[in-house]
């Protein structure tokens, strides 16, 4: 938005030579509305710390956010199956618990890799899946009748609302600090709960207590403990990185199509948006960055015992 | 230079009773008008319970309080619509040629600007603050500014590096006349410092004790204001001098880490907190030391600098926005805003004063010379001049430059602009102006001049 050339020269021509001075405490003999040729905006600086974003690195961060839509579909696809009953509860209570076994012995080993994590607490960790399942299976008539009162229409778009808040709020965030935990941040924690609660309202809809039970289950293991496991994966490789994404996108893309081809091109769109054009398209955008500094800006003063 | 008397409104949301440095300029250069033969009246937003309606400010100068909400610090929100009833009878009744709208965050300024076309009135825009690019509130206010700045006639900035940041922020190029493809920054883009009276910092008649430095600092406890430099500094200075005290003058969310780092380093009898200062004691606190202290992160102009300058203290300060350019090398010392750096000023400057280098009433008489609000006024009134010389901006070419703020923003503004005429139209049908009560002015200065005569020949002629 800012003119190249902002220094022309203005009508206003000083007759004498004295050198103009960035001064306010001496009067010079140039009108008040003298723009200095060559002094003028000079401090100004363009994009001083400005590092561009190259195409493939973006790629690749942005299979975090591609990952995570494939989860919501692969869950949304899971409770259609439930619902006109062409999955099996009992098969879907199986494979949710040995799926997380599995993440659980991965998650151990990948934890045992960096020497300084403590050694993880294995009762604990049990006793407390323990309680989540018995709670589950004593809630889940609870849950089933909890909102019988309310129209199917408003459960559909308050899931979807949940759902989307939970996409939003979900921590994307690709670089893996040893050490780190991503469960601390508050938004983890309200995504977290925006996907919990949305299955709960969803499993409301099913028939039986243990489709109920079955959906809500995997709920928590896909929307609670898988972020973490992927969080993990970020310091494997990103080779890791693409294999899962892959592997996500084809097991949701195999669970909708015979619900609706329609909806299962629709995915194909959305995964290839976010994970191909959106980057490219960030990439484009940075030729109109115009971050400009200057000395009004606010310093950061520098304090020795930061 | 001046043609003719004019009558000028100033409009700011921030204005007396409330305190601090634009109101203060307002005030100063409202009173040096008067004194140069204009007719100046002020518009800003009342002050419920007790500062509303009319008053009269000494000297002769008129206060309009508009009943408006304010939302924080004294603004007031803006709506754009719902000052110019308000607005128009003032304008009219008052017969105002020109308004002078001071401050970027002041909406009642603003609006003015965009009000005063339908009078023929003309406008000017003084920017006090320096604002960055970059947070959400300055890109939203920059665009408030520069959709108000497409149409104003002139703008005053207090300080060279101010002009360069509003020139910015407000966009204020125009094609170039020799080639138009070219863009230049506006003609009428002007530079006039604030000013101070000197004759309220006149340096303490004694002379200052040597055994003990005082090191003074007046500022409100911010984060902007660089209280954390101060924080980190003040123990070391005073472990390295033994001689050295500090004063410090204010209020604010920072007091808490002064106190702490004051108690850490059982500094209690060598940092004294005065609490909030009021201005008219200012200059009591400031005879007290020899050395002004300023941090500040950012800063426009910095009035606080002058004020220590002209009471003789030597000042060390952060070479921050427009403090730079208001001193002379030799009454001012800089620092980077850096903790070592500021050390390392402190330093210096207290090896000047020891050494007895540095001269109070010199520096006095240096700043009186420097800045004085009469001249800051002669000025003001050659750009009043200007613009009432130049020819005002017609309708097709305001809403050409209004359309050129963007796709979507210059659309907005120029429906308000559309909006805004419609609403006149019916206002000049509701309330016609044949119906207004017009002020007459019985008290011209010439006319209280053959008063104050009278009176003074009747009073030696009687016993």
């Amino acid at each position: 938005m800012i003119p190249d050339s902002t220094t022309e020269s203005l009508p206003v021509q000083p007759d004498t030579a004295v050198q103009w001075r960035k001064v306010l405490w001496e009067r010079c003999p140039y009108p008040d509305n003298f723009i200095p040729p060559d002094s003028f905006l000079s401090a100004l600086r363009r994009n001083p710390n400005f590092t561009p974003y190259s195409y493939w690195p973006l790629v690749f961060m942005c299979c975090a956010i591609t990952q995570h839509v494939g989860t919501v579909f692969v869950f949304l696809a899971i409770f259609v199956g439930l619902k006109e009953r062409s999955v099996d509860a009992r098969v879907l209570l199986w494979v949710s618990v040995s799926c997380s076994v599995l993440g659980y012995g991965i998650w151990e080993i990948l934890h045992s890799s960096h020497p300084s994590n403590m050694p993880p607490n294995r009762s604990k960790a049990f006793k407390s899946s323990l309680l989540v399942f018995l709670a589950l299976m004593g809630l889940a008539p609870v849950l089933r009748t909890l909102t019988a009162a309310t129209s199917s229409d408003s459960i559909w778009a308050l899931s979807a609302c949940l759902f989307l808040l939970n996409t939003v709020l979900a921590d994307h965030s690709c670089s893996m600090r040893p050490g780190s935990f991503t469960q601390e941040r508050l938004t983890f924690v309200l995504s977290m709960n925006a996907a919990i609660s949305s299955s709960v309202v969803l499993a409301s809809r099913l028939p039986d207590d243990l489709s109920v039970f079955s959906l809500v289950l995997f709920a928590v293991q896909l929307f609670a403990l898988f972020p973490l496991l992927r969080h993990r994966f970020w310091s494997i490789s990103t080779a890791v990185q693409a294999l899962v994404t892959l592997s996500i996108t084809a097991v949701s893309l195999v669970l909708v199509t015979p619900l609706s081809s329609a909806i299962a091109t629709m995915m194909t769109g959305i995964y290839i948006a976010i994970t191909f054009i959106a980057p490219g398209v960030l990439v484009w955008a940075q030729q109109y960055k115009n971050e400009i500094r200057g000395p009004w800006d606010v310093a950061i003063p520098r304090l020795n015992w930061i | 230079m001046k043609d003719e008397a004019l009558s000028i409104a100033m409009i700011s949301d921030f204005f007396y009773p409330n305190v601090g440095g634009v109101e203060n300029h307002i005030y100063m250069l409202s009173a040096n008008l008067i004194r140069r033969g204009h007719k100046v009246i002020v518009i800003t937003h009342s002050h419920p319970p007790d500062r509303v309606g009319v008053r009269w400010l000494l000297p002769s100068l008129k206060v309009y309080y508009v009943p408006f909400m304010t939302i924080a610090s004294s603004a007031t929100l803006p709506n754009y619509f719902t000052f110019l009833p308000y607005f128009r009878t003032i304008i009219v009744r008052e017969h105002i040629q020109l308004i002078h709208a001071h401050a970027s965050l002041s909406s009642l300024g603003q609006e003015g600007i965009l009000h005063a076309h339908f009078f023929g009135v003309r406008t000017v825009f003084t920017d006090h603050s320096l604002f960055g690019f970059e947070d959400a509130a300055s890109i939203l206010t920059n665009k408030l500014l520069a959709a108000a700045l497409k149409n104003v006639d002139a703008v005053i900035c207090v300080s060279h590096t101010g002009r360069e940041n509003t020139v910015l922020r407000g966009q204020l190029f125009e094609p170039s006349e020799e080639d138009p493809s070219l863009s230049v920054v506006r003609s009428s883009v002007y530079t006039i410092p604030n000013a101070l009276v000197a004759e309220q910092f006149i340096p303490s008649p004694w002379p200052q004790p040597l055994e003990t430095i005082n090191i003074v600092v007046i500022s409100r406890l911010a984060y902007r204001k660089g209280i954390d430099l101060l924080v980190a500094t003040a123990p070391r200075i005073c472990a390295a001098f033994p001689n050295v005290n500090f004063i410090v003058g204010g209020d604010g969310p920072k007091l808490n880490d002064l106190l702490q780092a004051r108690e850490r380093h059982l500094l209690q009898d060598r940092i004294e907190l005065l609490g909030p200062v009021r201005h008219r004691d200012v200059r009591d606190v400031l005879i007290r030391g020899s050395i002004f202290l300023n941090t500040s992160l950012t800063e426009a102009f910095g009035i606080a600098i002058l004020e220590a300058a002209c009471t003789g203290l030597y000042v060390v300060s952060t070479r921050v926005g427009g403090v730079p350019e208001i001193l002379p090398q030799d009454m001012i010392s800089f620092a980077n805003p850096d903790e070592d750096d500021v050390f390392r000023a402190l330093s210096e400057a207290i090896d000047i004063v020891t050494r007895g280098a540095h001269d109070r009433l010199e520096a006095h008489a240096r700043v009186t010379r420097f800045y004085d609000w009469a001249h800051i006024a002669e000025r003001t009134e050659a750009v009043y001049d200007a613009v009432v010389r130049s020819e005002s901006i017609d309708f097709e070419t305001r809403v050409r430059r209004t359309m050129s703020l963007g796709p979507f923003a210059g659309l907005i503004y120029t429906i308000i602009l559309v909006v805004d005429c419609l609403f006149f139209l019916f206002l000049e049908w509701w309330m016609p102006r044949h119906d207004m009560d017009f002020v007459r002015e019985h008290w011209k200065p010439d006319v209280f001049a053959e008063f104050a005569h009278k009176a003074q020949s009747s009073g030696e002629e009687a016993p």
